[in-house]
Parts: C-alpha cells; sequence; structure tokens
C-alpha cells in the first residue's frame, strides 16, 4: 500500500529545534570587535585593524592559550592531517585524482599515495599511469584519509590502508562538517546490521556491513552483481533518515547518537521518518537519552 | 555531480524491491509544504516545497483585447523562470530549456476547455478580457520539478481573486468598465479541473514517481502525464530513452493512479486554508 | 515567451480576412455531424486511413542529406547538416547532440506565420529531438552535433509527425549511423471518432472546440513516434483530454499506422541507392 501524498501547510510547521537550555553563546558578526588587546595571537576568522582584533565570519569565539580564533556556524570543511573523509572523484589527471570532499579547493589522490593491487610495495610503471581510469574514473567515491595540507589549504589524500578505498552499493549522505563529532574511529560496523562512515567532512557512507579482507585489491573493485537484501536496505535506509533527522535538529553525529536515533526511530516505519513530526521526534528523544547518557 | 555505477546500481535494486533509498515505495511521494497568499502585489500566489525543490508561483491580472478568433474566450500565460539562485547551470540561457519546456507543457495542459474554462475571463465578448499571467520562480532544484509547478500553479490559481466587474458602458468606441472598488469584492477562478502533473520515471524495468535527483539520473526515461479529473490533458516524453509500449501503457496507468490521489491531498489541504491567515515565506 | 520587439517582424497587429467573412464557414458542430453521418472524410478516405504519401531524398542539394515528404496537401522540407564540433562547448560529452529546428513557412497556414520562433514550433522543435535522440546512435559521434532542420511549406495536419518521418529518411540519406527506421503519425478524437491522420481541419476540431451537448467527451491530438523493429516508442505527446481506455485505444491503432510506414519509406531509400549507383556507373 503506499503512503497518504502528505501536502501541509507552511502554518502548520514544527520547530525543529531540540535545544535542553536555551543558553546561547555570544555569536560574533563579521567587523566586530574581539578584543582590543594585543597580546592576543589572530586564529582562523578573524582579522587585526588598528590593533584591535574583529571577527571576519559570524560564529562563535574559539580560544586556545593566547590564540583566538571563531569558529563559523556554517562552513566548508577545513581539512586537518588524519582526518578520514568520504569524497567523489571529480576528474582523473596526469598520475592524480582530484576529489571533490565539500571543501574549499578540491582535494588530490596521488597515484603514488593509493595501494595498487599487487602488493604495497610494488612499483608504479608507466602502465599504472594509463590504468588509473580502471581503478578510479569519475563520479567513484572513496574513502580516504587526510595526508597532508598543502599551503593553499587544499588536501592530498591517502588511501594506504585496507580500510580505504572505493566504495561499493549504498548511500551517500551530506551534512554539515561541523556536525560530525571527531572520535577515534570514524568507520563503524553497526550491531543493528549496517556499515557506516562518518567523514570529517561532512559526507557519510551507508552500507551493508563490509567483511573486512586484508587483500589489497579489494580496493578497486565495486559488487555490481550482489543484490543488497530487502532487510539490510531498509537498516540503511532508516539509518539514512535518522541521520537526517539529527542533522535537521543540529546534534553531533557519532556512533552513540546513531544508534540512539536507530533505536527511538522503531516505533515509525521507514518513510514516515520523512515526515517533519517524527523526525523532530526521533530527535528530541535522542537528545533525551543522550542527556541521561551524561547524567549517570 | 554524477552518481558511480555502484550507487546506481543500488538505487536500481532498490526500485526493484520495492525499497527506495529514503524507504519510499515506488508510488509514494516525500512530503510537501504549500503556502498561499504570500506576494502582495499579486491576486493570487502560492509557494511549494517538495524536499529539496522549491517554487514560487504569482499570478498577475491585467485588462487586455481578446484574440479575433476566439473572442469570448480569455488569455491564459505561463511563463517560467529558472533563476540562478536555483543551481549555477541556470546562470544567462542556461535553464532556457528547461523554462521553455515546462511553459509549454503546462499550457499543453491547460488548453481543454474541460481543463480551464477561458471564457469566464471574457468581459466584453470581442473587445475586453481579464489576461491572466502566471509567474513561476524556480528558487531551487531537487528533481521533479513538473509536479511541483503544477501543484503550484493550481494553488495560485486557486487563491487568485479576480476583481469583479459590475458593469461596461460603452460609448461609441469608448469601454468604460466599472469595476468593483471594495477590496474583498472578488471573484475565485474556477480551478476544480485544473491539471495536476506526475512525473514518472522508469529506472530498471519498473516505473517510479516523485524521483529524487539521484534517481532522475538513473532514469532512463520519464512519462510527464497532465491528469485533469479523470482524464488525460497532456502526455510528453521526456528523457533521452525510448520506451517499449507495453511500459508506456503502464505508466499511463500508474501516472493517472497517482495523479488524482495528488489532487485529492491537494484539496484537503487547500481546504484547511483559513482567509486571513498570516503566514511568512520567509519565516 | 516574450517576443523580440527589435527585429521587424513585419505587420504586427493583422488578421484574416476570413474573419470578417459573414459566417461563410459552418460551425464546429456541423462539421461534427457532417462527418459523422457520411462515415467518411472530405477526402473519401475512411476514418483510419492514412494520407497517400509521397517521398523523395536529396532536394537540397548541398545539405548532407535532405527529404521531402508529402501528406497530399502538407509538405514539409528535412535537412541535416554534418556533425561538426558542438560551438562554446567547454565539458566534453561522450554522446553527440542533436539539434532539432522545426519551423512553419510564413505563407504555410492560413494565417501568416512570423519569422521569430514561437512557442508551438519551440515545442515541436523540442517533440522532434525527443523523437531522433533514441534513434541516432549518438555515441559514434561524441562531442559532435548534428543540425536537423524541418521547414513546413504548406501546413494541411499532422505536419510534425511528417516532420519526423522525414528526418528519419533524411538522417539515412545523409549516412548518420541509425539503430532503426523511425516513423510518426498522429491522430485526432473528438467523442467517439477517431481520425487518423488529421488535416489542418479535422486537427482543430479535434484539438479545440467542445461541441454542444458534451458534457465529459474526449477530444485531443496524439503524436506517437515508433522505431518499428525494436518496438520502441521513441517519442509520445498527447494534448486534449482523453480518457486512459481511450488512449490505450489509439496507442494500439498508431502502432500499426506506424508500422505500415515503413515499408514505403525502405523503398524510398532502396531507390535512393540504386539511382545513385546507376547515376555513377554511366558517369
Amino acid at each position: 500500500m503506499p503512503q497518504k501524498i502528505q501536502i501541509r501547510l507552511a502554518s502548520h510547521r514544527v520547530s525543529t529545534s531540540v535545544a535542553v537550555n536555551q543558553r546561547y553563546p555570544k555569536i560574533f558578526t563579521p567587523g566586530e570587535v574581539i578584543t582590543s588587546q594585543n597580546e592576543f595571537m589572530r586564529g582562523h576568522g578573524t582579522y587585526e585593524e588598528n590593533s584591535d582584533l574583529k571577527a571576519s565570519v559570524a560564529g562563535v569565539r574559539q580560544q586556545v592559550n593566547n590564540l583566538i580564533s571563531i569558529r563559523p556556524l556554517k562552513s566548508r570543511y577545513n581539512g586537518e592531517v588524519g582526518d578520514v573523509v568520504v569524497g567523489r572523484i571529480t576528474e582523473v589527471q596526469q598520475k592524480r585524482w582530484k576529489v571533490a570532499t565539500n571543501s574549499r579547493l578540491d582535494s588530490v589522490l596521488l597515484l603514488s599515495s593509493v595501494n595498487l593491487p599487487g602488493g604495497e610495495l610494488r612499483r608504479r610503471s608507466a602502465e599504472d599511469e594509463h590504468m588509473m581510469r580502471q581503478y578510479l574514473q569519475e563520479g567513484d567515491l572513496i574513502s580516504a584519509e587526510v595526508q597532508s595540507v598543502y599551503s593553499d589549504g587544499s588536501l592530498s589524500l591517502h588511501t594506504r590502508s585496507f580500510k580505504y578505498g572505493k566504495l561499493s552499493q549504498g548511500v551517500l549522505v551530506k551534512v554539515f562538517p561541523s556536525l560530525i563529532k571527531r572520535s577515534k574511529t570514524h568507520f563503524h560496523n553497526l550491531p543493528i546490521g549496517a556499515s557506516v562512515i562518518l567523514g570529517n567532512n561532512g559526507f557519510i557512507w551507508i552500507c551493508p556491513i563490509i567483511n573486512n579482507s586484508e587483500d589489497g585489491a579489494s580496493g578497486f573493485i565495486q559488487n555490481l552483481e550482489e543484490v543488497v537484501p530487502r532487510q539490510d536496505r531498509e537498516t540503511i535506509g532508516r539509518i539514512r533518515n535518522c541521520i537526517l533527522s539529527l542533522s535537521q535538529s543540529k546534534m553531533m553525529l557519532y556512533d552513540t547518537s546513531i544508534l540512539y536515533a536507530y533505536e527511538e526511530s522503531l516505533k515509525y516505519t521507514v518513510p514516515e521518518l520523512l515526515v517533519q513530526e517524527a523526525m523532530v521526534d526521533v530527535a528530541i528523544l535522542t537528545q533525551q537519552r543522550l542527556c541521561m547518557l551524561e547524567d549517570t | 555531480m554524477s552518481l558511480c555505477e555502484a550507487e546506481k546500481t543500488f538505487v536500481l535494486h532498490g526500485v526493484e524491491e520495492n525499497f527506495r533509498l529514503d524507504g519510499r515505495e515506488r508510488e509514494d511521494y516525500r512530503p510537501m509544504e504549500l503556502e498561499t497568499d504570500i506576494v502582495l502585489h499579486a491576486f493570487g500566489s502560492a509557494r511549494l516545497r517538495l524536499a529539496n525543490t522549491d517554487v514560487l508561483v504569482a499570478v498577475k491580472i491585467e485588462i487586455d483585447v481578446p484574440f479575433p478568433e476566439r473572442s469570448k474566450e480569455g488569455k491564459l500565460e505561463f511563463f517560467v523562470d529558472c533563476s540562478a539562485n536555483a543551481t549555477p547551470d541556470f546562470e544567462g540561457r542556461g535553464g532556457e530549456d528547461l523554462a521553455v519546456e515546462i511553459a509549454n507543457t503546462l499550457s499543453s495542459a491547460y488548453r481543454s476547455k474541460h481543463a480551464f474554462d477561458l471564457t469566464k475571463l471574457c468581459i466584453l465578448k470581442g473587445k475586453k478580457c481579464w489576461k491572466v499571467y502566471v509567474d513561476i520562480l524556480l528558487l531551487e532544484c531537487g528533481g521533479n520539478l513538473f509536479d511541483a509547478v503544477s501543484l503550484a500553479v493550481k494553488a495560485a490559481l486557486w487563491n487568485t481573486q479576480v476583481p469583479k466587474v459590475h458593469g461596461v458602458n460603452i460609448d461609441g468606441n469608448n469601454i468604460e468598465l466599472n469595476v468593483s472598488e471594495e477590496l474583498y469584492d472578488c471573484d475565485r477562478l474556477d480551478v476544480k479541473n485544473a491539471p495536476v502533473m506526475v512525473t514518472v520515471c522508469k529506472i530498471g524495468e519498473k516505473c517510479i514517481v516523485d524521483p529524487s535527483v539521484a534517481e532522475e539520473q538513473c532514469s532512463v526515461g520519464s512519462i510527464v502525464v497532465a491528469v485533469s479529473g479523470d482524464k488525460f490533458s497532456t502526455v510528453l516524453q521526456t528523457g533521452t530513452g525510448s520506451l517499449h509500449p507495453a511500459t508506456l501503457m503502464e505508466s499511463l496507468k500508474l501516472g493517472h493512479r497517482v495523479a488524482q490521489r495528488l489532487d485529492e491531498a491537494l484539496w484537503a489541504t487547500l481546504r484547511q486554508i483559513k482567509p486571513g491567515q498570516d503566514v511568512g515565506f520567509l519565516k | 515567451m516574450p517576443l523580440d520587439h527589435k527585429r521587424i517582424n513585419g505587420p504586427d497587429e493583422t488578421l484574416p480576412y476570413s474573419l470578417f467573412a459573414k459566417q461563410s464557414t459552418p460551425s464546429w458542430n456541423q462539421i461534427f455531424k457532417e462527418l459523422q453521418k457520411e462515415g467518411k472524410r472530405s477526402d473519401a478516405r475512411g476514418f483510419l486511413d492514412h494520407r497517400k504519401v509521397f517521398l523523395k531524398t536529396g532536394i537540397v542539394s548541398q545539405a548532407k542529406g535532405s527529404a521531402y515528404i508529402e501528406l497530399d496537401n502538407s509538405k514539409v522540407i528535412v535537412s541535416v547538416f554534418d556533425p561538426h564540433e558542438i560551438p562554446n562547448r567547454q565539458d566534453y560529452s561522450l554522446k553527440g547532440e542533436i539539434y532539432c529546428e522545426f519551423k512553419f513557412a510564413p505563407f504555410s497556414c492560413k494565417k501568416r506565420r512570423l519569422h521569430q520562433k514561437d512557442n508551438e514550433e519551440n515545442q515541436y522543435s523540442a517533440i522532434m529531438k525527443q523523437a531522433l535522440e533514441s534513434t541516432v546512435c549518438r555515441h559514434e559521434f561524441p562531442n559532435f552535433q548534428v543540425d536537423i532542420y524541418a521547414l513546413v511549406l504548406h501546413n494541411d495536419g499532422s505536419c510534425l509527425s511528417a516532420a519526423i518521418t522525414a528526418a528519419g529518411i533524411a538522417l539515412s540519406h545523409a549516412g548518420v549511423p541509425m539503430y532503426d527506421i523511425i516513423t510518426s503519425v498522429t491522430l485526432g478524437i473528438q467523442k467517439d471518432m477517431i481520425l487518423l491522420d488529421p488535416n489542418v481541419l479535422e486537427q482543430s476540431l479535434c484539438s479545440g472546440p467542445i461541441l454542444d451537448d458534451t458534457k465529459n467527451s474526449d477530444h485531443g491530438i496524439v503524436v506517437i513516434s515508433i522505431l518499428n523493429n525494436h518496438n520502441q516508442i521513441s517519442q509520445f505527446y498527447q494534448s486534449g483530454m482523453i480518457s486512459l481506455e481511450k488512449l490505450n485505444q489509439t496507442v494500439e491503432l498508431l502502432q500499426k499506422a506506424c508500422s505500415d510506414l515503413v515499408p514505403l519509406i525502405q523503398k524510398c531509400l532502396v531507390k535512393h541507392v540504386i539511382k545513385t549507383l546507376k547515376s555513377s556507373g554511366e558517369g
């Protein structure tokens, strides 16, 4: 049975806020003076004028010792070495791939920073350069780690580990990068029967459980024949909708929050989770459970 | 941004399984949001949001002279503007083809007298008539434009208030219209049979409605049907692929069924609208 | 769409004299009744008969390929120009593009047509493109564009279909690789009467006016283009107001009519080849 078609009136819109305490930190706007004392160091999102330190973006103030920076509310991804990212190949060039990673500039994946089939220590020959499109072509999704940051802010990625590489069947969800909580691991095999890669750049990949085999070649193979069974598909769909509910209410995303949201969402069917009330309800219930967890 | 083969396969299998990426079945729509009467300078307006697709429609009415060959009818004209706000691809003349396609489909769908009666817009036969300009602004594109546009247009026409004409004085060649000065002394347009469009998208061997952007990329061809009452007022094939006759029949049937459900849902929502409700589009 | 007023289009506000003739033309009701009573059409055809078709290739010597088609009084010239690189394009497209232009000559209709392409012509161009895109093996000329121009010399109904059929012949005359022979047929419906390959009078009888004593009857125009060997519908367009059952019925009728045209086209193409062989043998 198809679902009822929902057309709601804008006046019946529900608030998506789940903030428990209504205390907001001070928000600076561009040009606003942060401090006029000059013992502070100028960080990101600030500039100096007439010995005043002023904000150049709208956001909240962060201070580490003497370094003051303003973190914008919404920004593109600023990469740091060691981050896990999910990205899409946009261009195949000489000895390198260009990867869209939601940062200001496209990131680079060098041919020398991928593990080619046939062992890690294999020499890269001219043939490999010709074969590049066979490994990764335009539109392909990869998971990778940030190896270094160039002076212009663009990122150099590497996939030199069995857990990185080309992504196969699954679904990509995009959220604000600031909603991804940094943690020890960004690869989660959730006990509910799906794998999630929380890219620091705000791209989240949800797919059926990956059976990690330490076979170097697996990084470039997509299994197009395999049909994902219905049950996995439902789990993936539910996780996708839960992540969107949490991100709509601006809640941090990490394994526990996603798991809680998943559990709280079980009273709804998957398509029902597209409805705003259900989304907010799931977010609020998750928020409450997370608070309880903190208290104990 | 184009999807890779594996993602397309995932979408395709999901469609076959009748469980799409977001859990919808093949005939399910994403939730929509509608508001009317939001443009002050217009005689009627509506905004519809379907996932990421956002459409703003405003109706303007002006006085014109009827076409000589159709002297008893008013005029109705659609104009679509693909704002570069929606996607940078629309910059310059980028969105023109799409805009013309949507506008032409709409005027084709509204052309039949059963769908929209233009004779009601005539003021004085052969001399004066109302001309209804329907301006459609695409604010955001998130797939499934035709459906969203047709719903918004119908809601805006429903919302439209045509000033009452109390009398006409003819003095030689001069025609004087005696238009009501009362603000609320207006006629509504009859949009009972105004067509609703449904895009039926063929993915793999199955047909779906309300495709998301990802699903549109996986589709080999699609059919846009405009249904008014229980009849088709326009059917148009879009996309680059061709269809087997059996698929065509199947998608016509599907479109017909879904369009009726969509129309019902729209009416149920329109009935909830109370006059004078103050809703801000930017709120 | 706003017209380009910078160019001079000739006199702007003119009317065909026939509008002022004193009711010389019978009303639509009379025409319909007449047709119904006679059981056949003005040119003695049955309702489901196609008009006689005349085909000729190589009518425009400077084009790569061209064709001329005559459906009694409907006369259309189509010319095809070489694939050439797509102008002003940055990104590389794997598949070739097709550009179609459908134009009515200024003197082709009762009313004078302007040189500027109007909405109807834009729409027909888009439909033609849709029909031909899945016919041509576009992957064989990546990043190139084939131009197809159709010019209607005399409009006596079913011009779009004639143009599409002729474009198929012109394309094969030009040696552009194609999957199949494409044929297209138009059909009109008014009440219970189905008119295959309508002429201009029948076409306006089916598309426009509502007859008396018809509360909820069907009327409309259906255009279909079919790749016959593959049994694929490459283009489908309907306007008016037609019920689902009727539409299904017309699709079947049109399929048959389309396949009837195929031998004619094959014959025409073979004739062309033989003629070229002969002339080269002589020379």
